[in-house]
C-alpha cells in the first residue's frame, strides 16, 4: 500500500497521505545480487603475472593474453626436464591442440600386476582403435605450451621470483621481485597466478597452507632394443606392499627408455626400498639396462586449505590439483590455468577493470569445483578402498579384468567426464566389486593367521 | 650417475669376492632354504637384496610347508663395457607346488570323493599369497599367473564362511530379540504382535538388527566412527576454500 502511494503521490489527496514517516519499502525482487562495479583503469589494460611457466602457468598466460590483459610469464629455467610420467589423456591434445608429432608413445595397451602377479591387460580388448595414451616428454610439451603463450601476447621472462608484496589496499599492486642474470628487479602487477608446482612460492606469500604431499621417485633406464620391444606401446603398473604401501609402482615407457618408479605418502623414508622392491619384480625385463637418470619429486595429495586470496590464485600442481589414485596432474593443472585465466579475463571485461576476490572465487573456484569435485572424490574413494592392503589390490587387479570396468575407466580417464554406463551392468559391477572385495579380504584374513 | 640397475650389489669389482665368501660356489646346489636366504641376506648388506619384508622370509621357515623353493642363479647377461650386469648368485626364490601348473592351480590334483575340494585350493592359495608377500616374486612374462579367486564357486565361498557367520549373527539377534520383547512386555504390556504395530518398537528393532550385523567387536565402534570421518575428510579439505569466506580475512 505505500508503494503505490509512493508510486502516485499526485493522485492521492492530501488528506489520505499519512504524516508520520515511513520507513521506505523497497520492492525486494527474490533475487538480489548488488555487484559493485569496480573501478574503470585509466587509459591502460590490467597487468597479469603468472609465476611458473610449466603448462598450468603456459594455459593461464596463453588465456590472459588472448583475452587482452597484460601477462608477464616467469620461468627460471626454461630448459629443465621435469620428473614426471609424461601421460596425458586423450581429450588434451583437442582441447589443447596439441600437436601429433609432439607425442613420443602410444601407449595401447597396460598391464595391472596384484601382489601375487596375477596379470590383468587393460586395453588389448577395451580400447578402440583410435584411442591410446599419448605419453610425451616434458620439456618438450612445456616449451610448446610456453611459445604458444608467448605468440598469445604475453611476455616470457626467464628469472626467478624471489618475493611478493602484497599490497594493503585492494587497488595497489603487488609487487614481484625477480632476479635475473644475477640482477634483482621488480614488476608491478595487478593480479598474480600462482603456477609455480608443489614446492610454490607464491602459495607460501599469500599463507595459502600446507599440504601432504606424496613422494614420487623415478629411475629412467635405457634398455637393450630387445627388451625395449616389450615396452613398445605398453605400460605397467603394480601394486602391492613391496613396492608401495599406499600408491603404485610404474614402468612407462618413454621416447628411447622407460622410467621405473614408485611413490608413497606415509613412508617416504623408506622409498628407497620400494624402489628395489619395483626393479626386483621387473627384474627380468629390465635386465641389462642401464639407469641414465634418478629423479624424485613431491606430489600434493589435496588442495591447499587457501586457493585464492585478495587478486592471486592458485592453478596446478601449486594449488594441490592431483588425483589421488592415479596421481594425474597434468591435464588438471592446464585445465585450471585456463579456466583462471579466462576466470580473470571474464571478470574484468577483458581487462578494462580491476576484480577482487570475490570474482576469483566465483569465476574461477566455483567453476572448477562444480566441474572436477566429484572425479576428485571419486577416485580418493577409489584410493582407500583399494590400495589399503594387499588383499584390496588383490581384489582391484581381479575387478579390472572385467571388460566393462576397463571400458568406464577408459572413458573417464581418456575424456574426463563421468562415463554414462549402462544401469545393468554397473550393477553387475558393483556386485562383482564388493564379491572380489569379500573374497580377497577373507583370504587376506586366513593369510594373517597363518603368520607364525 | 649410472647405477647399474640390475645389480644391487657392489661395483664389479668386489662383487666377485662377496657372494663366493658365503655361498658355495655351484649356485645349483639346492640348500636349505632358511640358511641360504640368511646368508644370501647377509652377503649383500647395504645394498639390499630386495625388500626388507624378504627379511621374514628367513624367519618363516615352516618346514612343514610343502613348498619347494629351487635356488636359481639369477639370469645375467654380460655385458662387457661396463654395464655392470648381475652375474652374481643370489637367491631368487619361487614359488613352488606340485598343484601350480601353468600360473593356476590344477583342479584335478584337488579332488575329494570325486569332487573339486575347494575348501583345499583356498587354503592353497592362502598359502600361495603369504608366500609371495613375504617373498615377492620377479614377474615374467613366459609363466604369467592367471588364478584368480572367481574361479572358486560362490557356493564354496558361503559354505565355509559366511553360513557360520550368519550363524553365529543369527543367534545373537535371535537372543537379543527375545529378551528385549519379554522385557518390553513386562514394561509395556504390550505382546509381540502389538509391538511389531508401534512406529517406536519397529525403529528399535531397526537399531538392534543393525547393531548386531555392524559391530561384532568391541573395537567396531571406534572403527565405524573412523571410517564416517574418513568418507569426509577429502570433501572437508576441498571446502577449506570456501570457509575462509566467514572468518574476517577479506581484502
Amino acid at each position: 500500500m505505500a508503494a503505490s502511494l509512493l508510486q502516485n503521490p499526485l493522485k492521492t489527496p492530501f488528506s489520505e497521505l499519512s504524516i508520520k514517516k515511513q520507513k521506505p519499502c523497497f520492492l525486494k525482487p527474490r533475487h538480489l545480487t548488488i555487484t559493485a562495479t569496480h573501478p574503470q583503469l585509466q587509459g591502460r589494460k590490467l597487468r597479469a603475472a603468472v609465476i611458473g611457466g610449466g603448462p598450468a602457468g603456459s594455459s593461464a598466460a596463453e588465456a590472459l593474453a588472448s583475452g587482452g590483459i597484460e601477462t608477464f610469464l616467469f620461468e627460471r629455467s626454461p630448459s629443465t626436464a621435469k620428473p614426471c610420467g609424461g601421460a596425458i589423456p586423450l581429450c588434451m591434445i583437442d582441447e589443447f591442440s596439441i600437436p601429433l608429432h609432439l607425442i613420443d608413445r602410444h601407449v595401447t595397451k597396460m598391464k595391472i600386476i596384484s601382489p601375487s602377479n596375477l596379470t590383468v591387460d587393460f586395453g588389448s580388448k577395451s580400447l578402440r582403435a583410435h584411442e591410446f595414451i599419448p605419453m610425451l616428454r616434458r620439456e618438450v610439451l612445456d616449451s610448446f605450451l610456453r611459445t604458444r603463450a608467448q605468440s598469445a601476447g604475453a611476455q616470457l621472462i626467464p628469472s626467478l621470483v624471489t618475493h611478493l608484496e602484497i599490497p594493503s589496499s585492494p587497488f595497489s599492486p603487488y609487487i614481484v621481485h625477480h632476479t635475473i642474470n644475477n640482477s634483482r628487479k621488480t614488476l608491478a602487477v595487478d593480479l598474480i597466478i600462482g603456477a609455480d608446482g608443489a614446492n610454490s612460492k607464491v602459495a607460501k606469500f599469500i599463507k595459502a597452507g600446507n599440504y601432504t604431499c606424496a613422494i614420487a621417485f623415478q629411475e629412467r633406464i635405457r634398455l637393450p632394443d630387445e627388451k625395449m620391444e616389450y615396452y613398445q606401446n605398453l605400460a605397467e603398473m603394480y601394486v602391492g606392499d613391496d613396492v608401495s604401501p599406499d600408491f603404485y609402482a610404474w614402468v612407462f615407457p618413454k621416447c628411447d627408455h622407460v622410467a621405473v618408479g614408485t611413490g608413497t605418502v606415509c613412508a617416504k623414508q623408506d622409498i628407497k626400498l620400494y624402489q628395489r622392491g619395483i626393479k626386483e619384480r621387473v627384474k627380468n625385463k629390465i635386465n641389462g639396462g642401464k639407469v641414465i637418470k634418478v629423479e624424485a619429486h613431491p606430489i600434493p595429495e589435496h588442495p591447499r586449505p587457501i586457493r585464492v586470496r585478495g587478486r592471486v590464485a592458485l592453478v596446478g600442481d601449486a594449488a594441490g590439483y592431483v588425483t589421488k589414485c592415479s596421481g594425474e596432474g597434468i591435464y588438471f593443472a592446464a585445465k585450471s590455468g585456463r579456466m583462471c585465466g579466462e576466470a580473470m579475463v571474464r571478470a574484468s571485461d577483458g581487462g578494462e577493470s580491476m576484480i577482487s576476490e570475490d570474482d576469483l572465487k566465483r569465476e574461477y573456484l566455483l567453476e572448477w569445483d562444480e566441474k572436477y569435485l566429484s572425479t576428485f572424490r571419486f577416485l580418493d574413494l577409489l584410493q582407500r578402498v583399494f590400495y589399503g592392503s594387499n588383499a584390496a589390490r588383490e581384489a582391484l587387479v581381479e575387478v579390472c579384468g572385467s571388460e566393462y570396468v576397463q571400458r568406464m575407466t577408459f572413458d573417464s580417464y581418456l575424456y574426463k567426464k563421468l562415463a554414462k554406463g549402462d544401469r545393468l551392468e554397473d550393477l553387475k559391477m558393483v556386485l562383482g566389486t564388493i564379491g572380489s572385495l569379500m573374497r580377497c579380504k577373507i583370504v587376506g584374513r586366513h593369510m594373517e593367521a597363518l603368520k607364525l | 650417475m649410472s647405477i647399474s640397475m640390475a645389480s644391487f650389489s657392489p661395483p664389479p669389482t668386489s662383487f666377485s669376492v662377496k657372494p663366493h665368501f658365503t655361498h658355495k660356489p655351484t649356485p645349483f646346489f639346492r640348500l636349505k632354504r632358511p640358511f641360504l636366504l640368511l646368508s644370501s641376506l647377509k652377503s649383500l648388506p647395504d645394498n639390499g637384496a630386495g625388500v626388507s619384508a624378504s627379511l621374514a622370509a628367513a624367519e618363516d621357515p615352516s618346514p612343514k610347508q610343502k613348498d619347494l623353493v629351487l635356488e636359481k642363479a639369477m639370469e645375467g647377461s654380460a655385458g662387457p663395457n661396463g654395464v655392470a650386469t648381475s652375474t652374481e648368485v643370489e637367491a631368487l626364490s619361487k614359488f613352488e607346488d606340485p598343484r601350480w601348473i601353468g600360473g593356476t592351480w590344477d583342479l584335478k590334483q584337488f579332488q575329494k570323493n570325486g569332487s573339486t575340494d575347494w575348501d583345499a585350493v583356498i587354503d592353497a592359495e592362502v598359502r600361495r599369497r603369504k608366500w609371495l608377500q613375504d617373498n615377492p616374486e620377479t614377474t615374467s612374462n613366459d609363466d604369467p599367473v592367471v588364478f584368480d579367486t572367481s574361479i572358486i564357486p560362490w557356493w564354496a565361498w558361503m559354505k565355509r564362511f559366511h553360513l557360520p557367520e550368519a550363524e553365529l549373527l543369527n543367534g545373537r539377534a535371535a537372543m537379543i530379540g527375545f529378551f528385549m520383547a519379554y522385557l518390553v512386555d513386562s514394561l509395556t504390556g504390550l505382546g509381540l504382535v502389538d509391538q511389531m504395530g508401534n512406529f517406536f518398537c519397529k525403529t528399535l528393532l531397526f537399531v538392534a538388527v543393525v547393531g548386531v550385523l555392524l559391530i561384532r567387536k568391541n573395537e567396531d565402534l571406534d572403527n565405524i566412527k573412523q571410517l564416517i570421518e574418513e568418507t569426509t575428510f577429502y570433501d572437508k579439505q576441498w571446502q577449506a576454500t570456501w570457509l575462509d569466506d566467514t572468518s574476517s580475512n577479506n581484502n
